[in-house]
């Protein structure tokens, strides 16, 4: 029973001692009586369909999980949260000269060596051109999901096959993560709408696999990359991508041997399988984090930014609400400890504010608040203050169990100081849907509370200023643009979140993002309730996973390899 | 007859077309749309939205885009997904066969075995072999094919480890027949199961009700055999609506099975327009409504003509 559990813990501390004399980080090295085995397939399960595997249109988790095994950039993020190179030689910084400031401070440009050899897996060159090509395209296609950090390039330079120069018309804070992928010219340059071409399902990559057969609802199969970079490696010759209908079906199948992995388990699913010996569970948190954002201007359609909620306006509502909360409940009862609580929207990496903390869970202290401010207990055990009752609805999406469950504790859990929830909740293609024209009631300012997640991504910056800025409060004015949902204005939050975006100095970043997020607490704007743990699984004879935030499961999925 | 088709063809035009405006306007009232994807991705600007929503052609009025769409229909472009940017023509291409084959097996399953089993509790009324049988196709027609599909999965699949738990073949193998077959029953068996008992029901009531018929009594005044009385003069008279139910499924061969193709993993029409309805990718769901609801009006003609050649007395003008 206790075996592959076991041998798997000595295998980490071998690894880790042999770690300590060779610096190879990743590779999984002494496994189980004698390190990797070369061969095998794997299928793995998602429960979700990729719908493009061209880096360009990816739109879903699902589809870099899958593409990830093509798909290359220049710098990838390591599991800590820090940059480092995958096609390129070095990081490029100011320290090593790969990044330069105009002599005005207000442009930049960033050297790319890349690494030499280099093959797209069929066999052609890669090449400057290739990264010059990537940014024209992102620039020229009108279907790309997105321009961020392409859009702030002015050209780029390729003085000679291994380097190229990008050249920035300002300075770009998140740089390293502009070229998460490159695109190969050879293959589309040619093509009139690559979206229309075969790219989409068979992209020519630089990764560890190709993908060899692409039956949409049925399976995605990805064959060993002759041309990798890395000698001997993958050690599987074979990734079958399962398309299974629901992340229950994928946990039976994974019971039932009839797949070796799986991809995003829900947290309480995790119960369902970890007491199975023939597989292991890996249970990180994410990025993501799920919160409470508590409206401070009316409840109403298209509110006016700068009206008071008549209940939450007042600040000693919003912390009893903190206090009355019950978070170590809810991780215990309804998430099985798989979570870790959370203090902030930036949970991890160089940016997460350690010292920004948030008041914990004492009732008592909820009622004294109240008392506090003057909210009465009236006959039905609700309080009120010069005739408002404190009466409050609580949105999130409709269909998610363990959201829907955490309400029902909410309720009771606020009613026992006497504010009464009602819940409203929305399908999340409403209330998730950020557009001011849908009707997204966080955007329109039509909630008092509302749980959902979000994550803030390895460089905050847009996510911070996005959301917790003055500046970007939607309302009619603005044609509903940010996403600043609590309607949060604070003259301090926002000089730091502008001193932030205005240096490259990470650690004066750090301290700048940590300080606007402390006045965010400080008002309690937002009730933070725990880290969304990324949760996949994979039969205990498969070897080499490792988890990181930043990046998918499959991200080092050269390193996996199967022993019996 | 051959104008009476003609004429039911040239009718079918409007109320098609009628049927591809209600669709079209039913898919744009849904809330969210098909770029509300995008929305939830923090690094998707106003600008990016707005950019998208012009090369997916959603910025043009409602009327305009429903005619584009049906002027490229008509000549053969169906226009590709929002979402894969694959060819909706290539798209259902490529889903069809397997759910052709899939329903396919579950038509013939349940015609070969309804007919028998119609035909027999008809003809045993109130016999223990009717009771059990009326008793088991009603349980089966009021059962929903989730949870029978579940059942099936968990006992057949799970617990005794008899079937695959869903998929249409074990991937990464070559074509094996013994393994499509395994992946074949329990789907087949979950829809079968509810749509036997609609078929075995719809035929016994009728047999029934031409078994009380006189000139069957005449029949068997003449001396014919049972066996002849009801295989040649009284199914071929009480076939009749059982034709139309047959008739009725023949869409469901293109359109598949929504639910159960859900369950099992089948990777067929019923689980493309299902996930295209959860992203709100409209050309392939429009492609996908045209042709069944044509289907649909074909399947009725084709049921309508069959009565002639089963029932001579009907005449088409």
């Amino acid at each position: 029973m206790a075996g592959p559990r076991r041998a798997a813990v000595l295998a980490l501390a071998a690894a880790l001692l042999i770690g300590a004399c060779a610096p190879a980080p990743g590779t999984p090295g002494a496994a189980v009586g004698g390190g990797p085995v070369r061969g095998g397939t794997v299928i793995f399960a998602l429960w979700q369909e990729p719908t493009t595997l061209a880096p360009l249109y990816i739109n879903q988790t699902v589809g870099t999980v899958v593409g990830n095994v093509v798909n290359e950039g220049l710098i990838r993020t390591d599991a800590d949260g820090s940059y480092v190179p995958q096609l390129a030689k070095t990081l490029p910084t100011l320290e090593n000269g790969g990044v330069k400031l105009s002599s005005d401070g207000k442009k930049m440009s960033v050297t790319y060596e890349l690494l030499p050899g280099l093959k797209w897996s069929d066999g052609q060159p890669v090449t400057s051109a290739d990264v010059k090509f990537t940014w024209e395209t992102w620039m020229r296609d009108p279907k790309v999901v997105n321009r961020a950090g392409f859009m702030d390039i002015e050209a780029i330079d390729t003085p000679n096959e291994t380097t190229a120069v990008v050249n920035y018309r300002t300075i770009y804070a998140a740089y390293a993560l502009n070229f998460q992928s490159v695109l190969p010219r050879h293959v589309l340059e040619n093509e009139a709408d690559i979206s229309k071409s075969s790219y989409n399902r068979m992209p020519i990559g630089t990764g560890p696999f190709k993908i060899t057969d692409f039956r949409s609802g049925n399976s995605i199969t990805a064959e060993r990359n002759e041309n990798y970079r890395v000698k001997d490696k993958p050690y599987l010759d074979r990734v079958i991508f399962k398309s299974v209908p629901d992340s229950k079906v994928a946990i039976a199948q994974l019971k039932a041997g009839e797949v070796q992995g799986m991809w995003n388990l829900l947290e309480s699913e995790t119960r369902d399988v970890e007491n199975e010996a023939s597989i292991k569970v890996f249970a990180d948190p994410g990025p993501s984090v799920e919160r409470i954002e508590l409206n401070t201007a009316r409840n109403q359609d298209q509110t006016d930014p700068n009206s008071v909620h008549p209940v939450l306006g007042d600040v000693a509502v919003r912390r009893a609400l903190l206090h009355a909360t019950p978070i170590p409940q809810i991780i215990d009862k309804i998430l099985f400890n798989k979570v870790r609580p959370a203090s902030s929207p930036v949970s991890q990496g160089w940016a997460s504010p350690k010292d920004v903390k948030q008041e914990g869970y004492d009732p008592n202290k909820a009622n004294d608040e109240l008392e506090g401010a003057g909210w009465r207990k009236g006959a039905d055990g609700v309080r009120a203050k010069n005739g408002v009752r404190a009466a409050l609805t609580i949105t999130t999406t409709t269909g998610n169990q363990a959201r829907e469950r955490i309400e029902q504790v909410l309720i009771d859990a606020y009613k026992a100081v006497g504010i009464d929830l009602r819940i409203q909740n929305q399908p999340s293609s409403v209330l998730l849907s950020g557009s001011w024209a849908s009707g997204d009631p966080r955007k329109r300012g039509s909630f008092d509370l509302v749980m959902y997640a979000s994550s803030p991504g390895i460089d905050p910056h847009t996510v911070v200023s996005q959301r917790y800025h003055s500046k970007n409060v939607p309302s009619v004015a603005n044609g509903g643009v940010g996403q600043n949902y609590t309607r949060f204005k604070d003259a301090e939050a926002d000089k730091a979140i502008d001193e932030a975006g205005a240096t490259l100095d990470q650690q004066k970043r750090k301290d700048a993002y940590a300080r606007a997020l402390a006045r965010l607490n400080d008002a309690v704007a937002i009730i933070w309730m725990y880290e969304r743990a990324d949760i996949d699984a994979h039969l205990a004879d498969l070897f080499g996973w490792k988890n990181n935030p930043w990046q998918e499961v499959t991200s080092n999925i050269e390193d996996w390899y199967l022993k019996k | 007859m051959g104008r009476y088709v003609a004429r039911r063809l040239i009718q079918a035009i409007p109320l098609l077309l009628g049927i591809s405006v209600v669709s079209f306007a039913i898919l744009r009232a849904v809330p969210g749309g098909p770029l509300s994807a995008y929305e939830g991705n923090p690094y998707v600007t106003d600008a990016d939205l707005a950019r998208l929503e012009q090369a997916f052609g959603l910025d043009q009025p409602l009327h305009l885009q429903y005619l584009s769409w049906l002027g490229r229909f008509v000549t053969g472009d169906w226009g590709y997904s929002l979402v894969s940017h694959q060819p909706v023509l290539a798209l259902i291409g490529e889903r069809l066969p397997n759910t052709l084959y899939l329903m396919g097996s579950v038509f013939v399953v349940t015609v070969v075995l309804s007919l028998p089993i119609g035909v027999l509790t008809a003809t045993r009324q109130y016999s223990v072999f009717d009771h059990v049988v009326t008793g088991t196709t009603f349980a089966f027609l009021s059962t929903p094919t989730f949870w029978l599909g579940l059942l099936l999965i968990i006992v057949f699949g799970l617990q005794l480890r008899l079937f695959p738990l869903g998929g249409i073949a074990t991937p990464g193998t070559p074509f094996d027949l013994a393994d499509r077959v395994r992946h074949l029953v329990l789907p087949v068996t979950t829809i079968a199961l509810v749509q036997l008992g609609s078929h075995v029901r719809y035929l016994r009531s009728s047999m029934l009700e031409t078994l009380g018929q006189e000139y069957l009594r005449t029949a068997h005044a003449k001396g014919l055999a049972d066996r002849v009385v009801v295989a040649r003069h009284a199914l071929k008279n009480a076939a009749l609506p059982y034709v139309t139910v047959v008739a009725l499924d023949i869409p469901e061969l293109f359109v598949g099975a929504l639910v159960t193709e859900q369950i099992f993993g089948w990777p067929g029409m019923g689980r493309l327009f299902w996930d295209s309805a959860t992203r709100s990718d409209y050309p392939v769901l429009m492609g996908i409504l045209a042709v069944s609801s044509a289907l649909i009006v074909l399947a009725n003609l084709a049921a309508d003509v069959f009565y002639g050649y089963l029932d001579p007395r009907i005449r088409y003008s």
